[in-house]
């Protein structure tokens, strides 16, 4: 067999299995990260249906509605943001492997998406339309609500990742877990800059 | 000479089985099917069988379709019925039929093909598997709602859509959309496996040149599902919405746009159309050489595109919707855009005739129906690129002339493809021969039937004879009388094939590993391959298709023991000059 | 491993000097054969009762040529080698390793490009003549004197403004026609227009799609609902033609049809005045008719439905009040 490989030059980023075991590992994040592409298509779509709502409309806006306030939103937005940087800080202590750094700033994390979730509610109950109140009130429900479940989806993942922590030997097989979370976080909050230009600048 | 097992026993595919290998169709050996199993080669052939169940269940709907549709009246069923027939049809052939059905192709063979022990993600893959049947379930249920199932065709064109006569929120259309996103979740599921498997886990020395072709078709089909599906999946949500909670996306009452949802609609579903037919060009490219025993024509340029094809394929949808209000520009544009997908087409098609053309051929059922299944597609395309073109298309959209267009190719092409595959890979599925009788027979009846029932169509479109109609006057009767016989031809065509399956399967011949002498990592391996396919991963060292050179295509013996021996030396040498 | 020489020769000998002559010959019999189908396609459709079929079915008649071309050349190649390249019995040896050529490869991706360009030139200069005679919607209507393509049909030579130009009004519903003459104050559910004039319309559906359909036309037009729109054609035919809903629009679609009368104009004055005069009726529907008897019915052997909705009130209809639509396709010239 040996003097076969010596003239073998396997392509060396192809990974060749070892034998027997199916290398899961390895391939989630890559196969994550195919998933968020194709999710991002989803809110692709319904950005496009929202430019082609918003640009086709004769009233846009419900009557005696006169628009969006943008204050609350853009604290909002400025938390969201910075949280992407905060989360990026608890990666870097996981892989120094200060444990506790990586948790308080990862309930940071955690705390600044809740924040934004609860602006985000806020914001809702004091709005004067519903999401039955013609194409605008559809489509802005379901932009900010489809987001606001990603950002759930996000704290919750954190919970999850946070406590995990706590097992020993948890990242004995790799900081996946965590990696991953983060990374979608950092989908969401693009995501979020997108939508934010969309609904509250774009008059 | 081929070379197919040039490596260590010259005669494997006559030899007996292994005696290890557990003998396929013993009771303990069938109960996995319907267990949940992560072997990526029991899940194909769940997804296969499954998928199969599913086309002979829309098979006979369209027989009662056929059999309404031989007299001018609506005298067989309702109107609502036969409105209710068309729709799961639709429905059931494409999300229930043809998706799972190449899912399984897919599953079965990429793993072997690429030398990989199994998928990414077995569990993932398991849990799309099951998927099927329960988003399954959930469509047949709709039959037995009050007020039966969706009523709206495949499309669920809104404001059709959102009628619910019935004011129920548990109606045959919300029904049909939860079985329609089920149905995505799974394929991205199935997406996101199926490429992070082809990018991730080939065997040493199998560079992108190196894999076989139905491995790039499958790879170009699922990352047109990774694109296209979710914007189907927002168009199905916003429908929902509208359907069951009131908001007004679609609703042009209060101000919704009908024609946004059109375009989300055929955004993916124009694309799904290259999803189901690239793998069956798989198909194509792996059959003609192993029973033309030449190489594949233009290995590199066909392979190639298929990616073209993905690309150009989400940039046409709106030949659909010529008719629909759309612009002149637009019209134009997408009328080029989609004439243009004959090129890389057209490159397949000669290649594949090239590579037939001066072979020694074998007309197996295999590659008769292989070639069955060129032809009606070569027919369904030119009469595409007769669509494609808007003016005369505004005046055969929704007729006949349509529905023609689409059976010659998805049921000319795919499905006769669809059998070239299970009569090719049969004995290495089951480790069984088929009877080759009985094959030829249901080909000669598959054939017949599909001209009889689909050629009628296009006369019929052309005088304007509209499509989703339970009556018609009767100036059409004589060419729909032809149809339905042809229709019912075909219905009876699928009996001896799965007479010859069932039979086969449990009492064939031996088929041993490879019994077409093919070359291919997944002839290298016993008939059926054992769990987890490969003793030792395979050393790639030629590109595929080396009929009539002697090129090995492997460096090493895959099925486990490799001796030292004068070939492998001269594999050594060979493998040196290939790079 | 075959050398790139050998191969090269192995093309060679595939592409002899004595086979490009028989090939020649062969693609000559498939051109005559191509065109002689391109021929048989007018005969595929229907009447040309407008301007606008006389485009399209050249259109079809020059594409039905080229895909018989393509067809037969590729299909006779592949029944060529079915037939005389097959695998002697015990012959376990392969063919001749050609694994490419360049040079076809690039004929043949060469050949679907000009093709392509030749039909789309072909289909764009065909719909921008529809443009001018006025089907195409969008395009803006100038009054363009319109001279249909082939000199040989029965036309006057120019297409005049009708006085009573007005656009008729189509009402579409679930399942009704209701054709509206604003001007002369008549509603119909048949559609009357007079020949070798542009008939103007304006196009509105109070449900769902519907599709405006006449296959003697060659036009078709969605409906969309909360939409007006303008749709123009230029009959030249006078005979009676049926007029489809063409986009799916639930459960009496398929009788959603009714007559189109092309007639001279003073054939078609008359009828607007004697229909002027009439009361209007509500008119018989097909719809209504079966709803009514499935209703009456006990055991319910469909499914749910929308309810049609009731029958339009017209000055003149000629639906009859049967379930079976009428076979009113072929065209006895009307008087
Ligand atoms: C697997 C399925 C499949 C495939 C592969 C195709 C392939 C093609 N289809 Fe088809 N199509 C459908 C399935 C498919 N279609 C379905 C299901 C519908 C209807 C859905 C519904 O309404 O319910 C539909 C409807 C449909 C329409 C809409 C018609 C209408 O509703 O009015 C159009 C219009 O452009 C179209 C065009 C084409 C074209 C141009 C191709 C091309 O890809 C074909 C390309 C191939 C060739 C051209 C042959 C090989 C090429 C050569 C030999 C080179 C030389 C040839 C030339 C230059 C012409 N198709
Ligand atoms: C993969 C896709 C696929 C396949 C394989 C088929 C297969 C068949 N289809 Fe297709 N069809 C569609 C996809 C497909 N169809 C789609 C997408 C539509 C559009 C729907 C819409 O408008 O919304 C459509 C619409 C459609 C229509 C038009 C309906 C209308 O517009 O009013 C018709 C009419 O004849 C038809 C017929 C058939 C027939 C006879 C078969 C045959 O091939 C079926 C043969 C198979 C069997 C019959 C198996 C069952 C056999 C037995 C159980 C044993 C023997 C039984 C007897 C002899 C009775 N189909
Ligand atoms: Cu019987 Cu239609
Ligand atoms: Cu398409």
């Amino acid at each position: 067999m040996s003097s076969v490989n010596v003239n073998v030059k396997p392509d060396p980023t192809l990974n060749s299995q070892a034998a027997h075991s199916h290398e899961e590992e390895d391939h989630r994040m890559f196969g994550f990260i195919v998933f968020l592409l194709s999710e991002s298509v989803i809110f692709f779509s319904f950005f496009v249906g929202y430019i082609v709502y918003k640009t086709n409309a004769t009233d846009w806006l419900p009557a005696g509605f006169e628009g969006l306030e943008i204050k609350e939103p853009l604290i909002n937005t400025v938390v969201l943001v910075s949280s992407s940087f905060v989360i990026y800080f608890a990666e870097r202590f996981l892989h120094k492997e200060n444990l506790w750094g990586f948790r308080l700033f990862w309930l940071l994390t955690m705390a600044m998406g809740s924040f934004f979730l609860y602006g985000q509610a806020v914001e809702w109950m004091g709005l004067p339309f519903g999401f039955k109140d013609g194409v605008f009130g559809g489509t802005f429900y379901l932009l900010t609500g489809f987001h606001g479940l990603h950002v759930l989806t996000g704290v919750l993942l954190q919970g999850l990742m946070l406590g995990r922590s706590f097992l020993p030997n948890n990242y004995e097989e790799g900081e996946f877990g965590v990696e991953a979370t983060s990374l979608f976080w950092h989908f969401v909050d693009v995501i979020w800059i997108v939508l934010f230009l969309l609904i509250y600048v774009w008059r | 000479m081929s070379n197919a097992s040039v490596e260590t026993r010259p005669n494997s595919q006559l030899a007996a089985p292994d005696p290890q290998q557990p003998e396929p169709g013993a009771p303990e050996n069938w109960r996995r099917f319907f267990s949940f199993s992560t072997d990526h080669k029991v899940i194909g052939i769940q997804y296969i069988v499954t998928a199969f169940v599913f086309f002979l269940f829309g098979g006979l709907l369209a027989m009662v379709m056929r059999g309404e549709l031989i007299t001018p009246d609506a005298d067989l069923v309702d109107r609502t019925v036969y409105n209710g027939l068309f729709t799961m049809h639709g429905t059931i052939m494409l999300f229930m039929w043809t998706f799972p059905m190449l899912n399984g192709l897919a599953n079965y063979l990429v793993p072997l093909m690429i030398g990989a022990r199994d998928m990414a993600f077995p569990r993932l893959n398991a849990i799309a598997f099951w998927l099927v049947p329960i988003f399954g379930v959930i469509l047949t249920a709709s039959f037995f709602v009050p007020g039966g199932p969706s009523q709206s065709g495949w499309w669920a064109y809104p404001p059709v859509s959102l009628q619910n006569p019935t004011g129920n929120l548990i109606n045959g259309q919300s029904l049909w959309l939860v079985a329609v996103a089920l149905s995505g979740v799974s394929s991205i599921m199935g997406a996101v496996n199926i490429v992070t498997t082809i990018f991730r886990m080939r065997a040493p020395g199998m560079g992108w040149f190196k894999m076989p072709a139905f491995v790039w078709t499958v790879f170009s089909a699922q990352i047109i599902q990774l694109i296209g599906l979710p914007a189907l999946t927002a168009g199905a949500v916003m429908l929902l919405l509208d359907l069951t909670t009131g908001t007004s996306f679609f609703d042009p009452v209060k101000g919704g746009d009908p024609v946004l949802y059109q375009h989300f609609f055929w955004f993916y579903s124009h694309p799904a159309v290259y999803v189901i037919v690239l793998p069956i060009f798989g198909v194509f490219s792996e059959i003609f050489p192993v029973y033309a025993r030449k190489p594949l024509f233009g290995y590199k340029v066909v392979v190639v595109s298929s990616l073209l094809i993905t690309v150009l394929s989400l940039v046409v949808w709106v030949h659909h919707m010529f008719a629909s209000g759309t612009p002149g520009w637009m019209r134009m544009l997408f009328m080029f855009s989609t004439m243009a997908i004959s090129i890389p087409t057209g490159i397949k098609v000669f290649a594949w005739v090239a590579t037939v053309w001066g072979g020694k051929l074998r007309l197996t059922s295999a590659m008769l129906f292989g070639l069955g299944g060129l032809s009606t597609f070569l027919f369904a395309g030119i009469t595409g690129i007769m669509l494609s073109s808007a003016p005369f298309d505004i005046h055969v959209n929704n007729t006949y002339f349509v529905v023609g267009h689409f059976h010659y190719v998805i049921n000319g092409a795919v499905v006769m493809g669809f059998y070239a595959a299970i009569y090719h890979w049969f004995p290495k599925m089951t480790g069984r021969m088929y009877y080759e009788g009985l094959g030829k027979l249901h080909f000669a009846l598959t054939f017949i039937g599909i001209n009889l029932i689909f050629l009628p169509m296009h006369p019929l479109g052309l005088m304007g004879m509209p499509r989703r109609v339970a009556s018609y006057d009767p100036e059409f009767a004589f060419w729909n009388v032809i149809a339905s016989l042809g229709g019912f031809l075909l219905g009876v065509s699928t009996l001896p094939f799965i007479l010859n399956m069932l039979s086969s399967w449990t009492r064939g011949e031996q088929a041993g590993d490879n019994p077409w002498r093919a070359i291919g990592l997944e002839w290298l391996v016993s008939s059926p391959p054992p769990h987890e396919n490969f003793e030792e991963i395979p050393i790639i060292v030629s590109p595929p298709y080396g009929y009539g050179s002697d090129e090995p295509l492997v460096s090493n013996n895959p099925k486990g023991t490799f001796e030292e021996s004068a070939a492998s030396t001269q594999i050594a040498n060979l493998a040196g000059e290939a790079n | 491993m075959a050398t790139n020489d050998q191969r090269t020769t192995d093309l060679n000998k595939v592409l002899n000097r004595r086979r490009i002559i028989n090939l020649t010959g062969l693609a000559i019999a498939n051109l005559l054969i191509s065109l002689w189908m391109g021929q048989q396609a007018y005969s595929w459709l229907p009447p040309q009762a407008s301007a606008e079929s006389i485009l399209i079915d050249k259109l079809f008649s020059f594409m039905t040529a080229v895909g018989t071309f393509i067809f037969n050349g590729v299909v006779g190649t592949l029944l060529y080698s079915v037939l005389f390249q097959r695998a002697a019995k015990y012959d376990p040896s392969d063919g001749p390793p050609i694994e490419g050529n360049v040079k076809l490869e690039i004929i043949w991706t060469g050949i679907p490009i000009l093709l392509i360009l030749w039909i789309g030139t072909v289909s764009y200069q065909t719909y921008d003549q529809m443009g001018i005679l006025g089907s195409m919607t969008q395009k803006t209507m100038e009054t363009v004197e319109t001279v249909p393509a082939e000199p040989t049909q029965k036309v006057a030579t120019s297409v005049e403004e009708s006085a009573t130009s007005a656009p008729i009004e189509v009402h579409s519903r679930q399942w009704a026609w209701e054709f509206r003459y604003p001007k002369e104050g008549v509603s119909s559910t048949e559609l009357h227009l007079p020949v070798n004039q542009r008939a103007k319309f304006k196009l509105t559906s109070e449900d769902v799609i519907h599709g405006f359909f006449v296959p003697a036309f060659r036009v078709k037009q969605d409906i969309i609902p909360g939409k007006e729109i303008d749709f123009s054609f230029t009959p030249i035919r006078e005979g009676r033609y049926r007029l489809r809903d063409s986009l799916y629009s639930g459960t009496y679609f398929a009788a959603n049809q009714t007559d189109v009368v092309v007639e001279s104009e003073a054939a078609y004055q008359k009828w607007l005045q004697t229909a002027a005069k009439t009361t209007p009726t509500a008119a018989a529907n097909v719809a209504q008719t079966e709803f009514a008897q499935a209703e009456k019915t006990s055991v319910s052997l469909g499914w749910a439905t929308v309810k049609p909705a009731p029958a339009p009130i017209v000055n003149y209809s000629n639906q009859p009040n049967t379930s079976q639509p009428t076979p009113q396709f072929e065209e006895e010239p009307h008087e």
